[in-house]
């Protein structure tokens, strides 16, 4: 009887122990939630027989959820079906933004939900020649169907990221097309293009390369 | 007309001029008279029964064609079982013929024995085949290489021309009008004297087209003309030289709203047949073909030329033929020949040609009464890609009188196609990708480059996903090997056939990245990757219920899958979109549906029925396929569950009748897809609604025999 009581009185004080640690770090971390960026604009002038590709490049930083005109607070930039990385140098075509970050990209195969975690990737740069995410149909995250004129994002690839500060987070692009309909329609795939459509969970905690949210 | 015993044995030999004299001779003429109609050269290229071939035929003969009312090749093809027209993904496309699951692209079409050239992208138009003056068609199922060389991976389809064999000039005079103004009037004329035959054969099909499309400018199919000119002459100099000679040519334009385009094909044909004993012959053959097409896009308001788009492909081809038999059952075949092919096309730097050269061998044979084996093999030296070796051997036993058991294998390749080895593309218009073919791969990739398109890394190095120096390295031909093991029954009213089939492809040619622009675009060439296999089972009845009304019916299974996707499929699983959330889901072996535009189930029904009292004829024939799909639409680069391009399972319903009146005039009214079915293509949009078939087309056809 003696000893019964002896181990509840141990449980319960290691109970209080543990419960009282939580309740003291929690506030440290802040939650890891997914979310949703839609109709990220990626203008693009020329391409595709119309001449040089030019124009800027729409920055995105995970940080805000927002599409940024900071030259430093940004992580990742749009422009057409090229996406830059604020990390390494650039690649060398007209009108790309300054890299002065220390961003990364790597693609990982698997289901957004699959990808846990950033630890062990390799994350490639931009440099000169080379986007850190390969361009081309079925190099890099997106296919093109040239009869349908159709780009679709290649089912499989989720893109982990590492913020120009260091920080990570996971992309799943799910449409190149305004609102991400579900059809694309050759009126849509012939005007509607270049509209972002991704979800993506950020882990704004330094260091941390936990990807699974709340 | 009547028919005697000797009108039949001429007949027999003018039709079968491809065969075996001395085999023939000393078969006896019970056999002939019995089975007139069911006789074959396809096979085995000596006369053979069909009911005692050791190998899956079908046979259509002229009479089917004639009461079905249908005057193209494409048309008749449909209602066989095993044999599928199948649309193009994308729409406007020509259609293609399925053998056991084997695409067009993969199957040989031959004209009394010679073969047929003209194919875009792979793919041969038979509605350019008229079929008002022909005897037969056969169609061999399986690899037929060791026969006929390349393209005969799937099967070989021949058209067998009618011989004429009425001493008085005869002939006949058909107009066929149908829905979407269709008219087709053919011309035939036919006579043979004692040495000398000649038959002439005029054909002209018009139509408005139609459209598939709801919603859009333009037709799916433009309105069109062509005509069909047939001239062949027979002469007998004696009973032991005979010549056959035969030209044909093929004109059709087609109305399109901005431009020309235009087709011709010509051919023709020359063969001496020596018999040197009655026990052996030797057949020399000269063969030339011509098949160009124009094809010119104009700006409608610049008046500027936006396409101009040509091809010319030659074909020139000896070929010497030797039959022996040494007796009624035992009978050697060898023969040689050469190829010469050229091809002169708007996107191909220059003009390119093709020698080859090839011979080939066959002895069938009986080793015991039951048993009869045929094994052959080809070999044919090439100068652009590694010689071919195709044997094939099959043999049929006779476990009962009724019953048989037969079973084959056999080989078939497909050389590489000009397009794989000289094409020099670069799509200025949409995307500014480059394909380049194998024997120009290296050129075109270091002209890019020193152009200073190709991406580079921070060094400056060039990014090749494939290293230079293993470019230009020949392709393969693609090839496979076919099985197939049956069993037959053949009792008095009923005929029954069931054929299970399994082929095997390997060295598919398929496009890879070489290397990728500064705008993005791609630079393709080819590579030999690929495997797929086709399997699946046969079953053909046929019951003459009396002796003017017979039912048939015939079912193929089939499954048809990439053993590469499969495999991979199986180690790693394979994702796809969800087309609703747009996310991506995980799919195993199971939803991977399988090679595009393949329906696992096929059916056919026929009835025929003739009124002698009457002098009148009914027919009703019914085609289902099940569900197929048409292309990869969520980005994995195959089908699966998750795809949103599939057609629903349907059935086309066809009916004619058919009365003489005074002998000589025949009419015939009927429909076909008289259930007007037009189902809905999956690519329709909520602006463009895209039908399936056209539905339902009604005919009339008068024809005047003199």
């Amino acid at each position: 009887m003696k000893t019964t009581l002896k181990l509840f009185g141990l449980l319960f004080m290691l109970m209080a122990f543990v419960a009282c640690s939580d309740d003291d770090e929690e506030p440290q971390f802040i939650a890891v939630q997914s979310n949703t960026a839609s109709n990220i604009p990626a203008p693009q002038v020329g391409g595709f027989g119309q001449g040089e590709i030019s124009g800027p490049f729409t920055k995105f930083s995970f940080a805000t959820g927002a599409v940024t005109d900071s030259d430093t607070e940004w992580d990742i930039a749009f422009r057409g079906l090229s996406i830059a990385v604020n990390g390494g140098t650039e690649t060398g075509t007209n009108d790309e933004p300054v890299r002065n970050g220390n961003a990364g990209a790597a693609i990982v195969d698997g289901t957004f939900a699959s990808v846990t975690s950033a630890e062990g990737l390799t994350f490639e740069q931009d440099a000169t020649g080379a986007f850190a995410i390969p361009g081309g149909s079925d190099n890099g995250w997106y296919n093109y169907n040239q009869p349908l004129n159709i780009v679709s994002p290649l089912p499989g690839k989720i893109l982990v990221f590492r913020t120009h500060d260091g920080k990570f987070a996971k992309v799943e692009i799910l449409s190149y097309y305004r609102d991400a309909p579900s059809e694309i329609t050759p009126d849509i795939a012939g005007n509607d293009f270049r509209f972002y459509t991704f979800n993506y969970v950020y882990n704004p905690n330094e260091g941390e390369t936990d990807l699974t949210s709340q | 007309m009547s028919l005697n015993k000797n009108n039949y044995l001429i007949i027999f030999f003018f039709m079968c001029s491809l065969g075996l004299w001395a085999q023939v001779e000393s078969k006896n003429d019970s056999i002939l008279t019995e089975n007139l109609d069911e006789v074959v050269v396809t096979a085995t290229r000596t006369v053979r029964q069909l009911s005692s071939l050791p190998l899956p035929v079908t046979l259509i003969p002229k009479k089917q064609i004639a009461r079905s009312g249908v005057t193209r090749l494409d048309e008749i093809l449909e209602e066989q079982t095993g044999i599928v027209l199948t649309p193009d993904a994308t729409i406007g496309g020509g259609e293609g013929v399925q053998i056991q699951g084997i695409a067009s692209d993969y199957i040989l079409v031959l004209i009394d024995g010679v073969p047929v050239v003209g194919r875009s992208s792979g793919n041969l138009d038979l509605s350019r085949f008229a079929i008002g003056n022909i005897k037969q068609i056969e169609v061999v199922k399986g690899p037929s290489s060791a026969l006929f060389g390349s393209e005969a991976l799937g099967g070989v389809i021949n058209i067998i021309t009618e011989k004429p064999n009425t001493s008085k000039m005869s002939g006949q005079v058909t107009h066929r009008a149908a829905t979407f103004n269709n008219q087709n009037t053919t011309v035939s004329i036919n006579q043979r004297n004692k040495e000398l035959g000649y038959s002439i054969f005029v054909d002209r099909l018009s139509t408005d087209g139609f459209d598939l499309v709801n919603g859009d400018e333009g037709q799916t199919i433009n309105p069109f003309f062509n005509y069909t000119f047939n001239g062949r002459l027979f002469y007998d100099f004696s009973d032991n030289l005979r010549v056959f000679a035969s030209g044909r040519y093929f004109l059709q334009d087609f109305e399109v709203p901005s431009g020309t385009s235009e087709e011709r094909d010509g051919n023709v044909q020359l063969r001496l047949d020596h018999k040197l004993s009655k026990k052996s012959q030797f057949e020399y053959e000269l063969y030339y073909t011509n098949y160009v097409t124009n094809e010119q896009t104009v700006d409608p308001i610049e008046n500027e030329i936006l396409l101009d788009n040509d091809f010319d492909q030659k074909l020139f081809r000896p070929e010497v033929r030797f039959n022996n038999s040494f007796d009624v059952d035992n009978t050697l075949t060898l023969g040689g020949g050469y190829n010469f092919e050229t091809l002169d096309r708007s996107l191909f730097g220059e003009q390119v040609s093709f020698d080859s050269q090839y011979v080939f061998a066959q002895y069938d044979f009986k080793p015991f009464e039951k048993l009869n084996v045929i094994v052959g093999a080809r070999f044919d030296n090439h100068s652009e890609y590694n010689s071919q070796l195709s044997p094939k051997i099959s043999a049929r036993y006779a476990i009962a009188p009724n019953f048989a058991i037969k079973g084959s294998v056999g080989s078939g390749f497909k050389a590489p196609d000009f397009r794989q080895l000289y094409l020099d593309f670069t799509n200025a218009q949409g995307g500014n990708y480059s394909v380049f073919g194998k024997e120009v791969e290296l050129q075109g990739l270091e002209r890019l480059i020193a152009n200073n398109e190709i991406i580079t890394d921070t060094n400056g190095n060039l990014i090749l996903p494939v290293p230079l120096e293993d470019l230009g390295e020949p392709l393969n031909a693609e090839s496979s090997i076919g099985y197939n093991l049956g069993f037959g029954y053949n009792k008095g009213k009923f005929k029954g056939d069931v054929n299970f089939y399994r082929n095997d492809f390997t060295d598919l040619i398929d496009t890879r990245i070489l290397a990728t622009k500064r705008n993005g675009a791609n630079v393709f060439g080819y590579i030999n990757r690929e495997s797929v296999y086709t399997q699946g089972l046969e079953v053909d009845l046929k019951y003459e219920v009396l002796e003017n009304l017979s039912f048939s019916a015939g079912y193929q299974l089939l499954y048809a899958f990439d053993k590469n996707v499969e495999d991979e499929l199986e180690e790693n699983g394979g994702f796809v979109r969800d087309p609703e959330t747009l996310q991506t889901v995980e799919i195993s072996r199971d939803e991977y549906f399988g090679l595009e535009n393949r329906s696992r189930h096929t059916l056919n029904f026929k009835t025929f029925l003739e009124i002698p009292e009457w002098n009148a004829n009914a027919n009703l024939r019914v085609v289902y396929r099940s569900k197929f799909g048409l292309a990869d639409r969520n980005g994995n680069g195959y089908l699966d569950d998750f795809d949103d391009s599939f057609v629903d399972g349907f059935a086309l319903v066809n009916l004619s009748f058919g009365k003489t009146f005074f002998k000589h005039y025949q009419v015939q009214l009927g429909a076909n897809n008289i259930l007007d079915f037009r189902g809905e293509n999956p690519f329709s949009t909520a602006l463009n609604q895209i039908q399936v078939n056209p539905g339902i087309q009604f005919f009339g056809r008068l024809n005047i025999q003199f």
